[in-house]
């Protein structure tokens, strides 16, 4: 059981911080930017490059989380900002463009094999029943840090009130004097941060490879289309109800069911799970759990 | 290097097909469509599961259909109250769903080795004759599905789908039942991609989880926004463009001795950068939408 909830337990932490990247995101500029997987791919291997350098691991993540913030605030004031213009549907495609333009960039610069960090062995631990390793206490440990830190700069900051005045009412926040421009990229940039974060945390359990960004994918979005897109918090919520679901599909016995011992269902399924309760909350819910926002047509 | 035309020929018809279909459903009734290519995969599965059961050719038509059908119908009824980027996600989350349990139910597909040895379509003819017959035979439904999606959206019931696209409030204030206007597209872009799907299958012998991708959606986009959105003979001229693009890249390859991974991220590049470059700087695409009526 206890092995159970340290299951669920890693796989939110594989997508809480993506999930709240896209969320914030969302919340500023409207339309869910597919391209953020990407930047959690790149996050984890500007860290893994800056560390074959010479600098150690927390430096090197740290700077490479800075890193890719940058980037994202490029790609918005470079692309997404003009594609907006025509629309979120347009914007939504182009992100998908340069989703796949990174993913040739990865290719050609890292090789389609899979890379590890340069760590020590995987000791493991035993908390209760449940065993970890240390590196997955880490990634935990990461998450749970930059999901408090991010609350307390959104809820006890003056910069996080002005992002959510200019999230809730873009016009008469700037009538009060916020520069929505500047928001908006700041919140561009924490999205990357927390994207490369979620990454180098992914990385840190396993390995990382280009197709990092595209397996977690859906997984991130229904995570953070459950929480309700442009609820920060309500995405790790969401991250939490996929990973229970994706657990539970793949660890309970499905034969008594049908009448025989054992019956489990492949591990592909898991996934598969976590997009078949998106679409159903999709079904209930049109718009997450978590929003009560009302939207017509 | 003939037949090799022919091959490309063929697939630029095959995509020309599902471009069109794409086409009918973003183009005109602004419905973002990712899961695209599941309808597609209908098509290929009904012809693969018919062989397999040796139903015949004919069943497996008709079992691709219905399917791309149903799953119409589900994208349609999903549709109903979601907005466009949500329904987006909603298409492509099926999608994976579909490609994950062809993957794995193997009594059904055949696993991830898919189902092998399907009949081509004019095998009994001599070689050069039968790839051409089947060319022949792409080309004129490319035509015949061309002249139907021209008919059904030039005239009333091309505005009345553009307007659901632009002001759906003002459609159904006028009367318009938004549902209907939604399900009837797709159930025919659907048809279309699953007929695509069964010559695709007995056109490649071989049906498989890994033709399912949606970076194959993604493919069809890039044709679309090249081609130009609205546009029936854009969406087929985006098509043949990216199909001759995409089957000429190896060559580059062998001719400057790049790296096998150059293929693929080629490709990806030739993808995405198209989509971005025409997104940014040309939105309408080579061949724009013609925008007003007949003498406008």
């Amino acid at each position: 059981m206890v092995q159970f909830f340290s299951d669920v337990l890693i796989r939110t932490v594989d997508l809480a911080l993506i999930a709240v990247g896209l969320s914030c995101v969302y919340s500023l500029i409207r339309f869910p930017n597919i391209a953020l997987v990407q930047y959690a791919v790149a996050g984890s291997f500007l860290a893994l490059l800056l560390q074959g350098a010479g600098l150690p691991l927390p430096v090197a993540g740290l700077l490479a989380c800075l890193l890719v913030g940058g980037l994202a605030v490029l790609l918005n004031v470079t692309v997404f900002e003009r594609l907006l213009a025509s629309g979120s549907a347009i914007a939504m495609v182009g992100s998908l463009a340069v989703t796949m333009i990174l993913s040739a960039v990865f290719l050609v610069v890292f090789g389609p094999d899979s890379r590890r960090f340069d760590l020590d062995s995987h000791p493991v631990i035993r908390v209760l029943d449940a065993r970890l390793t240390v590196h997955q206490l880490t990634a935990v440990g990461l998450t749970a840090g930059a999901v408090i830190v991010l609350a307390l700069l959104l809820f006890r900051t003056t910069l996080g009130r002005s992002m959510r005045a200019t999230a809730t009412n873009r016009v008469l926040a700037a009538a009060t004097g916020i520069d929505a421009r500047l928001i908006t990229n700041t919140v561009v940039f924490l999205s990357g941060v927390l994207a490369a974060l979620g990454g180098i945390g992914l990385a840190l359990k396993g390995e990382m490879n280009i197709q990092l960004g595209m397996d977690v994918l859906l997984p991130v979005f229904a995570a953070a289309i459950l929480g309700g897109l442009g609820n920060a918090l309500g995405a790790v919520a969401g991250a939490v109800i996929i990973a229970t679901a994706e657990t539970l599909v793949t660890n309970v016995n499905l034969g008594p069911l049908v009448g025989e011992p054992l019956l489990f269902l492949p591990a592909s399924y898991a996934t598969a799970m976590s997009f078949l309760i998106l679409v159903a909350a999709l079904l209930v819910r049109p718009h997450g759990l978590f929003v009560n926002e009302v939207k017509r047509v | 290097m003939f037949e090799f035309l022919i091959h490309v020929s063929t697939m630029a018809c095959l995509f020309g097909l599902l471009a069109l279909s794409l086409n009918l459903q973003v183009g005109f009734a602004g419905l973002v469509n990712f899961g695209h290519i599941a309808l597609f995969g209908c098509g290929t599965y009904g012809a693969a599961i018919a062989f397999a059961n040796q139903w015949g050719p004919v069943a497996g038509l008709l079992l691709g259909g219905a399917a791309a059908a149903l799953l119409a119908l589900a994208f349609a009824r999903l549709g109903r109250n979601l907005g466009a980027d949500y329904w987006g996600i909603a298409t492509l989350s099926i999608a994976e769903i579909l490609r994950t349990f062809a993957t794995n139910e193997q009594w059904l597909t055949g696993g991830a080795q898919g189902i092998h040895g399907l009949p081509m379509l004019f095998g009994s003819l001599p070689a050069p004759w039968g790839p051409l017959a089947t060319l022949g035979l792409c080309a004129v439904l490319l035509a015949v599905c061309w002249a139907l999606c021209q008919r059904l959206v030039n005239g009333r019931y091309g505005l009345a789908l553009k307007l659901l696209r632009e002001e759906p409030q003002l459609a159904s204030s006028l009367g318009y039942d938004l549902a209907a206007l939604r399900r009837t597209p797709l159930v025919i872009s659907g048809l279309i991609a699953a007929v695509a799907g069964f010559l695709f299958a007995h056109y490649t012998t071989f049906v498989g989880p890994d033709q399912l991708y949606s970076a194959e959606t993604f493919l069809i986009w890039s044709m679309l926004i090249v081609g130009g959105l609205g546009n029936n003979l854009g969406a087929v001229a985006g098509a043949f463009l990216m199909q001759f693009l995409l089957a000429y890249v190896p060559f580059v390859k062998d001719a400057l001795g790049l790296p096998s991974e150059f293929v693929a991220a080629m490709r990806l590049t030739l993808v995405g950068g198209g989509l971005l470059a025409f997104l940014l700087w040309r939105t309408q695409g080579l061949i724009p939408e013609r925008i007003g009526g007949r003498h406008a």
